[in-house]
């Protein structure tokens, strides 16, 4: 038998307080989960699969800019005023064009802030976007491939002769 | 449970909360789509730049806006603009934080009593205005619109809002409204306006008080001529002044005058140049005959110059082929104000300054502003209680008014006064009504900085709160009043203004490039002698004797005050001082030492009408007698008001000054005054042939490729304004620590002006930045590989990488790594000033200068577009796009033929600290003054 005494009170107060903070961090890290659900339900398996759209044709800045940029609702109208109506993800579509609000999707790939990325750098250097966003022909829900993190950017940056200069990335 | 398993899972438990910790660091952002696209051109994370004008002081520099997703975060000088060609001050750059600040006045607020407000709607704040004004004519009550300086499309619109609310426009109201010169101007030449003086093309300056570098009508557009006048040889500057400012210690010579006896040294060189000859022209007998016949030696006497530079400054007046004196600031604020205007005007008659190198055609449109005397005329009749509504906009004179004003006792009686302006002050706090402006950022304008010039004023932005601009404001009272929607909005107004003044084209002209410079035909003078000869005949034959005076200075910071509140203008020194938070009276060293006073000893400084306690502050060079305080220090001053001019008297006589015994700590940032020899800025008394050796290293050599990035300061143009500093600040997001932090040393200005006296006063700026190091000593120290060299020379500093030893920061023999000791915060909306390009550093990193990365990033992304490399002065760092004398200079150091490195070839070149063997890429160029100039 085990007599209690202060030194396990004291541990179990330790045990207590770690189980608390793993938790909260715990529930923290599911806010980035790979595949976070969005506000509307975008399948990329139609648009970039079956229909075979080029990437570019939503996100339009990729080739011209830093951030490859979500389509402007202008653009999704432009096929569905005709086309699927009455479906429902279609119709907060539509609802959201005549409120005139923006779509806030949620991020799927994020990076620190002191990041400087370019797309269009990317893009530029013959880097298809499949490289690092994965075949997202065969996504449901869009999910994160790959890590971001810098080593796996420097990997890459080291097999293709790309500068490995820190001020190229580090703002 | 066993010990093992115990261990396993506190393990397990303690790993994920540490994992958590570190990957919540940012929790996944949202990814927002347009609903309509952008704009052709428009792209998202790049930046969009607008054309505007700056509005903090009158001056009207152009400016150019970089927006990022619709916020503004830099202000930038426009180059090209006739005033200011590229240049902005530090208030100019402040200006941005104006827009953003948090203590902004978010919608209109009636005072319902002393200290108390309420928020209303506009709704019922223009019925109010309408109403009152409807009241107060049927009352037979006159009403009055008072503003400060406005000009242009705004002029207009005021005159036909006085005309359409019936009531009475005041003469604008402005401290430094140059009156000396202007009634000087109109008694001579019959233009009652501030001519613009083309130094550029003058061959020997003599400014008498006139603060060109600092608030002197256009300090930008005056530093910029300077900068072009020195480029020239032979160019010669000397300044008189009877204190101690930045300007006077630009000077290639500063002449230190007794108070108030400016007019004996200018009446004695008209004397020299009176016969005319070369371009002069004979003085009429009539004014000859009025001026003192003084010898050199009673000039000396007078105005307690030795005869020798009485002398030598007549000889070097006489013998310049364009010589021009400019008179004004302090010299023209005392009772004989007047004279050294006149006299000033004479001169510049006399040597054929006129037109050309003072220019009425280009005048810089001060006549509508008013005196003191006006205002006076506006009290009186608001004491007697004739006012039924009182109009502010854009001036603060309860702040400003000297003490004994009637204007104090006079706005109470007002039936209702309404106040516009955007940061609470002394006015809006007194006015029954407050109307909130919007920014310039947010407005509408065309302003008309000078004579046929004019400059735009665009939104950027919707305004951020209630807010209108004063355009709009204006419009909707008088369509109250008329009970109809107005015809136009204020924009069409300023569009049809622009088309009618410059053409059919002005507004196209004026939308695109920013600036329009309408047809300005050279405009002569005639002299009118009689006048002149009448206030040459009331001069005191010699000066009377006076005890200590107390010179109220303007301020490089303030101006008159109005920029007192924007942070980065408190967090950036005084150059001269190097004081930044804090009040304090700056005297002479001698001084100090009869009233046994140490620096920053408490003193109590009595004067009439003035009991203050300050800290006194050493200034070298300072003559003995004169104190000076900043004017933006002084609440109400007790200032005189000149008879003749209508001027502040800006002078209090018979100051008395006793310790008090007390300390006050007030943050000092320069760590001495003194270069103590250590040749900082080489002397050749400095030169030491001594400490060179053969480099040795353990490390490899770097190699640049491509670029190597270096600079280059001309410190012969460098005249200490610290707009420099202000640009670095916001374009690098450098946090705002206040004075508490100051005092410990931990400010974290990573650009600062270091100014060093010499025996004799003279004194140099030194801008001191990261040096960016060839062989940086503080990369060799950091165990982590924060602190590394890059691929172009540049000393970089991962900010995530580091740790916070500060062992670099300890290694650096220049002094510019700054420590974050906290996790520093900005209110909103200050946080959308930042620039999202730049990162915010977190407590306990390491940060400094790294030449602008963030732009050079940007130059060689759009360079490898174009798959060539970066044109030399194909972009800048924010320090040098800013600077108005044009000083800083960048670019690639292995291109043979760019700026930086001619001037890095330069004899005049050398860098801080040789002996140290860190081979900077910061060069620097000695001044002439250093060289044996003039």
């Amino acid at each position: 038998v085990i007599r209690p005494t202060a030194a396990h009170g004291l541990l179990a107060f330790l045990a207590a307080v770690l189980v608390l903070t793993a938790g909260v961090g715990i529930a923290r890290l599911r806010g980035l989960e790979p595949a976070p659900g969005q506000p509307i339900d975008f399948p990329h398996t139609v648009h970039a699969g079956t229909l075979a759209l080029p990437c570019d044709f939503c996100h339009a800045f990729a080739a011209r800019a830093r951030h490859a940029g979500a389509p402007p609702l202008e653009t999704c109208m432009g096929c569905h005023r005709a086309i699927a109506t009455e479906r429902e993800e279609i119709r907060k579509l539509t609802r959201y064009y005549e409120e005139g609000r923006p779509v806030e999707w949620n991020r799927v790939y994020t990076l620190p802030d002191f990041i400087y990325f370019s797309h269009k750098r990317h893009v530029k250097a013959g880097v298809e976007c499949s490289e690092c966003h994965g075949d997202v022909r065969e996504m449901e829900k869009i999910r994160r491939v790959s890590s971001l993190t810098m080593g796996w950017c420097v990997s890459c940056h080291r097999v293709r002769g790309a500068s490995r200069d820190c001020a190229v990335c580090h703002k | 449970m066993k010990r093992r398993d115990f261990l396993r899972f506190v393990g397990m438990l303690s790993g994920s909360a540490v994992l958590a910790s570190c990957g919540s660091r940012k929790r996944p952002g949202r990814f927002v789509s347009y609903i309509l696209p952008p704009d052709e051109g428009a792209l998202p994370g790049e930046a969009a730049f607008f054309p505007s004008t700056c509005t903090e002081c009158p001056a009207g520099c152009g400016l150019l806006v970089r927006v990022r997703e619709g916020w503004p975060v830099k202000l930038e000088g426009a180059p090209g603009h006739p005033v200011s060609d590229g240049g902005l001050c530090i208030r100019g750059q402040a200006s941005l934080t104006r827009l953003y600040h948090p203590e902004r006045i978010r919608n209109p607020v009636l005072r319902t009593g002393e200290g108390r407000y309420r928020d209303i709607s506009w709704e019922n704040a223009l019925s109010l205005v309408a109403d009152a004004l409807a009241e107060s004519r049927a009352a037979g009550r006159r009403s009055f619109y008072l503003a400060g300086r406005t000009t242009g499309s705004l002029s207009e619109l005021v005159d036909a809002f006085c005309r359409a609310a019936g009531l009475e426009r005041a003469p604008d109201f402005e401290v430094y409204g140059h009156s000396a010169i202007k009634e000087a101007c109109a008694l001579l030449f019959g233009e009652r306006d501030v001519p613009l003086y083309r130094i550029e093309d003058a061959d020997f300056l003599l400014t008498v008080g006139a603060d060109m570098l600092e608030t002197f009508v256009s300090p930008v557009s005056y530093t910029r001529a300077l900068s072009r006048a020195k480029e020239r040889e032979g160019f010669g500057w000397v300044h008189v002044e009877p204190h101690f400012s930045l300007t006077g210690a630009n000077a290639d010579r500063r002449l230190a005058v007794l108070p108030g006896a400016e007019p004996h040294l200018l009446a004695h060189l008209l004397r020299e140049v009176s016969g005319g000859g070369g371009r002069g022209r004979r003085l009429p007998r009539e004014v000859v005959d009025a001026l003192p016949g003084l010898s050199a030696e009673q000039v000396a006497e007078n105005t307690g110059l030795s005869a020798q530079e009485v002398r030598e400054t007549a000889d070097r007046f006489a013998r310049a082929k364009r010589p021009l004196v400019v008179a004004g600031g302090v010299s023209a604020a005392h009772a004989a104000g007047l004279e050294t205007a006149v006299l000033a005007g004479l001169i510049q008659w006399a040597t054929g300054a006129i037109p050309d190198l003072v220019d009425f055609s280009r005048a810089e449109n001060y006549r509508t502003v008013g005196t003191l005397r006006d205002m006076a005329t506006l009290s009186a009749s608001m004491e007697r209680g004739e006012a039924g509504v009182l109009f502010l906009s854009r001036c603060n004179p309860l702040f400003a008014l000297p003490k004994e004003s009637p204007f104090r006792d006079g706005l109470p009686k007002v039936r209702l006064s309404v106040a516009f302006g955007d940061l609470p002050d002394e006015t809006l706090r007194a006015a029954n009504l407050v109307l909130p402006l919007s920014h310039s950022l947010e407005s509408w304008d065309a302003v008309e900085p000078r004579r046929g010039v004019a400059s735009l004023v665009q939104p950027v932005r919707e305004p951020l709160h209630d807010t209108l601009s004063e355009g709009d404001l204006l419009l909707a009272v008088m369509s109250r009043i008329a009970g109809k929607e107005p015809a136009a909005s204020y924009r069409d107004r300023v569009a049809a203004f622009a088309q009618e003044r410059y053409g059919k084209d002005g507004w196209k002209t004026l939308r695109e490039t920013g600036h329009l410079a309408g047809p300005a035909p050279k405009k002569g003078a005639s002299l009118n002698a009689g006048a002149a000869a009448a206030v040459l005949r009331a001069m005191r034959p010699a000066r009377e004797a006076s005890g200590p005076v107390l010179v109220l200075a303007p301020s490089l910071r303030t101006f008159d005050g109005r920029s007192r509140g924007l942070p980065h203008l408190s967090e950036i020194p005084d150059p001269l001082t190097t004081v930044s938070y804090g009040r304090w009276l700056s005297i002479s060293p001698g001084d100090a030492a009869r009233s046994g006073l140490r620096e920053l000893d408490e003193a109590a400084v009595a004067a009439p009408g003035l009991s203050e306690t300050l800290p006194v502050k050493l200034q070298p060079g300072l003559p003995e007698g004169v104190f000076v305080l900043h004017r933006d220090f002084l609440d109400a001053p007790p200032v005189a008001t000149d008879g003749r001019t209508g001027g502040p008297i800006e002078y209090l006589p018979g100051v008395a000054l006793v310790a008090t015994g007390r300390r006050i700590r007030i943050p000092v940032l320069s760590g001495s005054p003194s270069q103590h020899g250590r040749g900082l800025i080489p002397d050749p008394a400095h030169r030491d042939g001594k400490h060179r050796h053969e480099r040795v290293s353990l490390y490899p050599e770097h190699d640049h490729k491509e670029y190597r990035w270096a600079m280059a300061i001309d410190l012969d143009r460098c005249n200490g304004c610290s707009a420099c500093v202000a640009a670095c600040y916001i374009e690098n997001n450098v946090p705002i620590v206040g004075a508490k932090d100051h005092l410990r040393g931990r400010e974290m200005s990573w650009l600062r002006i270091e100014p060093f006296y010499e025996e004799n006063g003279q004194v140099d700026f030194l801008p001191m930045l990261c040096q960016q190091c060839h062989y940086a000593p503080c990369e060799t120290v950091c165990p982590v590989f924060a602190a590394y060299h890059n691929p172009e020379g540049l000393n970089v500093q991962v900010y995530a990488r580091c740790v916070g030893t500060r062992y670099c920061s300890n290694n650096c023999p220049y002094k510019v790594r700054r420590f974050n000791w906290w996790q520093h915060r900005w209110p909103a909306p200050t946080d959308r000033m930042h620039n999202p390009d730049v990162p915010a550093r977190d407590v306990g990193v390491m940060e400094k200068c790294t030449f602008c990365v963030q732009r050079i990033r940007q130059a060689k992304d759009r360079a490898k577009d174009e798959s060539r490399a970066v044109r030399d002065g194909e972009f800048t760092t924010a320090c040098a796009q800013s600077c108005p004398a044009g000083a800083i200079v960048f670019g690639n150091l292995l291109d043979p033929e760019s700026g930086v490195s001619r001037l890095a070839r330069s004899a005049r070149a050398y860098r801080v600290f040789e002996i140290l063997g860190t081979e900077p890429s910061v060069h620097y160029l000695r001044g002439r003054k250093r060289e044996g100039g003039t």
